[in-house]
């Protein structure tokens, strides 16, 4: 990561980083995951879940409701899955 | 008309060379030598380089200063305090950038596959070199030649530079091996001036023995690994690949598939750029020396506008023209400090339009830039070592590059990473990106 600069800080130019993406995911009979299908790429099969969590937050607004699995694919890759209960939706990102 | 011609490769991106078979060549501490080089009064005195970045902190340390006490990192007071008698050089990092592109070039008439990592290492792809130098050893010999004569170039008494060609080659390690990871393992473990070759039956029972602290991993990790009583690479190796992933992400397997040895890391150098030409056809034949020395200041402004120079500097080049009646003219320069500064690419052409003019007047002028070294914001910007390259002035090379990128874009095409809420439990919400605007 870069230094800060100490220019003063403008939120309107701030651009997100890690955006989930929308990805197919199938449950095994505890509801974890074990595959994960997405556009254009093979089938990865989750090697282990290293972590779960949810959230319920920003009630206020435009309430979250998620519910996150951390998994360690099988040949190497890391990332964090959820499920947004509300639109009965899953999405991936980096940890 | 001014006119830029090029070859059929004109945009194409310049294409990826490999080898599997690598050497590293190793000098360790090479900014401190390259200052011994230049001033060899230096040589065996206590001696420490202030940090580019902070100047009241050392960078690095001769082997007398360190047999005292004086540490990188310490405050100049703090290292006066431990060694009275210690010399503090101020850093220049463009000289040492400069030392290390006149190595890579020498290497370069060795092999076409050659790799900087950082200031002082550098890998060679030596696929197919036994059938020009012989086994390993013999490469390995033709290799420290290259680079104790590389160093010696840049000094300017004869006997100067047989001393320095002589501490040059004492100061390189060389290792040989299969892939980057391997030849830099075997170059850490060379003694100084020597070098350490491990064959492919050797390399499982060489890497086991070798500590965690030679992988390419963060300090959080190696530090973590150390915690968990995993000393060497076989305790590394005797572990099952997903703990590692499960533990460290990507970084564990990394760690895994470089301690057991299962693969192989390629070098992988850059081809240079096709010469690149810029001419003008004058209306009516010239021959005004100072039109002509205009002419080549803006042919040679407009030679390195040429998005194929981006990221290289000019290191030959060659000014041609065509006489009236059909004669023609031409020099060459090599530029001793290879660069993309226009100034310094046209002093040694004017010196040669004013010693040996073209004997008649012009029609044609052209400028050609024939070869080529790395950039030095490249070479710093993509060090493997991102402390050493930030203290090298990887942050002047930086704003430097984004000036340029916002003067041709029109807008900055870079961008930071910001915290925003690191401890979230909300992924997308704990970095952001933002301009970057030095």
């Amino acid at each position: 990561m870069v230094t800060h600069t100490r220019a003063p800080l403008r939120t309107d130019r701030l651009r997100a980083l890690n955006v989930p993406r929308p990805v197919e995911v199938e449950l095994d009979a505890h509801g974890f995951p074990f595959a994960i299908g997405e556009e254009g790429r093979e089938k990865r099969i989750v090697e282990e879940i290293l972590e779960a969590w949810r959230i319920d937050d920003e009630w206020w607004r435009e309430p979250i409701t998620r519910q996150y699995v951390e998994v360690a694919l099988e040949g190497g890759g890391h990332v964090v899955l959820f499920e947004d209960l509300k639109a009965k939706q899953w999405f991936m990102q980096r940890p | 008309m001014l006119t830029q011609a090029g070859t059929a490769a004109r945009g194409r991106r310049a294409a990826i060379l490999s080898s599997e078979l690598a050497v590293c060549l190793w000098i360790p501490l090479f900014p401190l030598r390259c200052e011994e080089q230049r001033r060899p009064e230096l040589s065996g005195r206590p001696t420490a380089l202030l940090s580019p970045s902070d100047t009241r902190r050392l960078w690095q340390i001769s082997p007398t200063a360190r047999r005292v006490g004086v540490r990188p990192g310490m405050t100049v007071s703090q290292a006066i305090g431990l060694c009275p008698t210690l010399t503090l050089c101020e850093p220049d990092p463009v000289h040492y950038d400069e030392q290390f592109t006149g190595l890579l070039l020498a290497l370069n008439d060795l092999s076409p596959v050659i790799e900087p990592a950082e200031l002082g290492r550098a890998f060679i792809g030596v696929d197919g070199l036994e059938r020009l130098h012989g086994d390993p050893a013999r490469q390995l010999r033709v290799i420290a030649r290259v680079a104790g004569r590389a160093a010696a170039l840049e000094q300017r008494s004869e006997s100067t530079a047989k001393r320095s060609s002589r501490r040059s080659a004492g100061a390189a390690r060389l290792g040989w091996g299969r892939g980057k990871f391997l030849s830099w393992v075997a170059a850490t473990r060379a003694k100084p001036g020597n070098s350490v070759i491990v064959s492919d039956e050797e390399r499982r029972e060489f890497l086991s023995g070798q500590p965690v602290a030679v992988l390419p991993i963060s300090s959080d990790t190696h530090r973590r690994l150390w915690q968990l009583g995993l000393k060497t690479l076989a305790d590394v190796a005797r572990l099952p690949q997903v703990a590692l992933v499960s533990q460290f992400g990507a970084e564990g397997r990394t760690a895994w598939q470089l301690a057991t040895g299962d693969v192989t890391d390629p070098v992988t150098g850059k081809e240079r750029p096709e010469p690149i030409t810029a001419s003008l056809d004058f209306p009516t034949p010239a021959a005004d020396r100072a039109m002509l020395a205009h002419t080549l200041n803006k042919l040679i402004e407009r030679a390195l506008a040429h998005p194929r120079r981006t990221g290289w500097r000019v290191h030959v080049v060659r000014a041609r023209a065509s006489l009236e009646h059909g004669a023609s003219w031409m020099t060459e320069v090599t530029i001793r400090d290879p660069s993309a500064n226009p100034a310094r690419i046209a002093a040694p052409l004017m010196v040669r339009l004013e010693n040996t003019p073209p004997t008649g007047a012009v029609e044609r002028l052209t400028v050609e830039f024939v070869t080529f070294a790395r950039g030095t914001d490249e070479l710093q910007l993509f060090a493997r070592d991102a402390n050493a390259a930030a203290r090298a002035g990887r942050r002047n090379a930086l704003y430097a590059a984004a000036h340029e990128i916002q003067t041709r874009l029109k807008r900055p095409m870079l961008s930071h990473i910001i915290e925003v809420q690191p401890w979230s439990r909300i992924p997308e919400r704990r970095y952001a990106l933002i301009d970057f605007e030095p």
